[in-house]
């Protein structure tokens, strides 16, 4: 497995989306280090810890929530094509590799591919805080940004099993991909008129309740206590977002399957 | 237990209400070049994607050493190279780095193994060059690199020699040659191409509309085919009289009044060309006529010629 996973990242060689893909990780933390610079000399802020606390909320919620499921979705594509496009398909099954293995590996690197993506989101917010403002608490928000990518890339699989059974051209994936981002934003504009339930089947929403909770309970986000009563904990969060990743996961494999034997 | 490499039992692809391939029995003998040989679209490929486990039969069994494919394909198909439609490789990739690809997925210790089957098939290694550019006749000596590279017992080798030039053609169809002769390789190949498969295989099975119409080896279909020496004479009843009494022969046939058929090629034809003159005949022509393997393709799917 270690070996198709390592191969599935070769394949990737020379791609110039991935370059595409490591240059919007650095979209929203330095225009939002121009904004926090400013705001240090506005006086909104009573400490420079608060103004990086602020900043770093506005990187996860717009750059992982909003974007991760963009990146995730046009990546999935990208692999999920790439056998058909480049009429691989028969070389890999003959050896044989199973679409199991192959749907099982490219989740994996799409995984991978979400905890890097948000890790160098919160490494770039990180460094720009240092530079202008206070930051505290690095190794935990390293680990949570790892956590959202994970959490992330888990609740955009649903959107994957569409791009799939669509099995069209990139430009529907980036529709779909922002229509998806766009709902999830909509959903969560609308936390308080949504009942607990709902709040807790759409993945995306369902992490941000948990981020906040999450940035609650390490005193690095004041103001989620109008929400309390829709925060899930860890352990809550993970077990839906599990059961959803598993469930795209088997529809996945399901028509990658019916659509290799075609 | 049967020396058959390959053996399918009634093996059938339905597409829709379209038969594919219609209850296939062939059978590929170890250390044999197979050549099945059959129109575009008479079910060669498909064949062979049910061979490799690509395509589901509808119906039917296929048999690799002895073992049923289904089930055992973890086992079998790691022993054997193939090569099936067009070449497929990562466009964004070079050739050396699309083979080291298929090697680590198949998990080969050997380093020097992209590099041994590339120099096999002349193409270079560690080379700049994307896959994306590559002329046809290479793309087609990657794919024939890539079925040899973890040196496998069973090579199924589709139409091989597409895109290759006259030269790359020699080349390629040399080293199948080799590949079996000297290192006792079974290769099953397809072609549309009569030539090739005339002076590349040993066995050779006939396949029309899905259906295999003969299968036989290269020293039988010799004896089987159509061998006979023509007599262009002014009376063809006298000269049968002449064949019978004189010579005791009777496998001939009168195809008019002036040309006789006799299918015995060891027959004395200058004895018999001057009896025919003794007994007042006029020999204009005689002709030995060999079926050639286009004629016999003919004449066993009874109809026009394969191209």
């Amino acid at each position: 497995m270690l070996n198709i996973i390592k191969c599935e990242f070769g394949k990737l060689k020379r791609r110039k989306f991935l370059l595409l893909v490591v240059l919007s990780a650095f979209l929203f933390p330095v225009p939002l280090t121009v904004l926090m610079t400013r705001s240090l000399t506005s006086g909104e802020y009573d400490s420079k810890a608060e103004i990086f606390n602020e900043y770093f909320q506005f990187v996860m919620g717009y750059g992982i929530e909003l974007l991760l499921p963009c990146v995730i979705g046009v990546f999935a594509a990208m692999l999920f094509f790439m056998e058909r496009d480049s009429g691989t398909s028969k070389n890999l099954r003959a050896i044989p590799v199973t679409s199991t293995q192959m749907v099982l590996t490219k989740i994996t690197v799409l995984f991978i591919c979400g905890a890097v993506f948000s890790l160098t989101s919160a490494l770039v917010s990180i460094l720009c805080g240092e530079i202008t403002a206070q930051v505290s608490g690095i190794p935990y928000r390293l680990l949570f940004a790892v956590e959202m990518g994970i959490f992330i890339t888990a609740g955009t699989l649903p959107l994957i099993v569409l791009v799939v059974f669509f099995s069209r051209n990139y430009v529907f994936s980036v529709l779909m991909c922002v229509f998806y981002s766009v709902l999830s934003t909509i959903a969560e504009s609308s936390f308080g008129a949504l009942p607990k339930l709902l709040c807790w089947l759409m993945p995306i929403p369902l992490t941000t309740l948990w981020a906040a909770g999450d940035l609650t309970d390490h005193g690095f986000l004041n103001g989620a206590s109008a929400l309390e009563y829709l925060i899930p904990s860890t352990a809550q969060t993970a077990a839906i977002l599990a059961a959803t990743a598993l469930i795209s996961t088997i529809l996945i494999d399901y028509m990658y399957k019916k659509r290799r034997n075609e | 237990m049967n020396d058959y490499i390959i053996e399918t039992k009634n093996l059938t692809k339905q597409y829709g209400l379209q038969k594919s391939v219609s209850s296939l029995n062939i059978h590929v003998k170890r250390g044999r070049i197979y050549g099945l040989l059959g129109r575009n679209g008479a079910g060669k490929t498909t064949t062979m994607k049910m061979l490799l486990g690509l395509a589901a039969p509808t119906s039917g069994e296929v048999i690799i050493w002895g073992k049923p494919l289904k089930g055992n394909e973890k086992k079998l198909l790691p022993r054997i190279g193939s090569l099936i439609e067009a070449p497929g490789f990562y466009p964004n990739l070079t050739a050396t780095e699309n083979l080291r690809i298929f090697a680590t997925l198949r998990g080969m210790a050997d380093k020097h193994a992209v590099k041994d089957a590339l120099d096999l098939v002349g193409l270079p290694y560690r080379d700049k060059k994307l896959f994306s550019q590559y002329s046809l006749g290479m793309k087609q000596r990657l794919a024939i690199a890539l079925a040899v590279m973890h040196d496998p017992e069973l090579l199924i080798l589709d139409e091989p020699i597409n895109g290759l030039d006259p030269i790359g053609i020699a080349e390629i169809r040399s080293f199948i040659r080799q590949l079996c002769d000297e290192s006792g390789k079974t290769v099953l190949i397809s072609s549309h191409i009569l030539s090739e498969i005339a002076l590349l295989a040993d066995d050779i099975g006939i396949i029309d509309c899905g259906a295999l119409l003969e299968e036989e080896s290269f020293a039988e279909l010799e004896q089987k085919s159509n061998r006979h020496i023509r007599f262009t004479v002014s009376d063809t009843a006298q000269a049968a009289k002449i064949l019978e009494s004189c010579f005791r022969e009777k496998a001939f046939s009168i195809q008019d009044s002036h040309n006789l058929l006799l299918y015995s090629l060891d027959a004395p034809t200058g004895r018999i060309v001057t009896a025919f003159v003794e007994n007042g005949l006029e020999v204009s022509q005689v002709h030995t006529c060999v079926e050639s393997l286009e004629d016999y393709f003919k004449r066993v799917t009874g109809g026009e010629g394969i191209a």
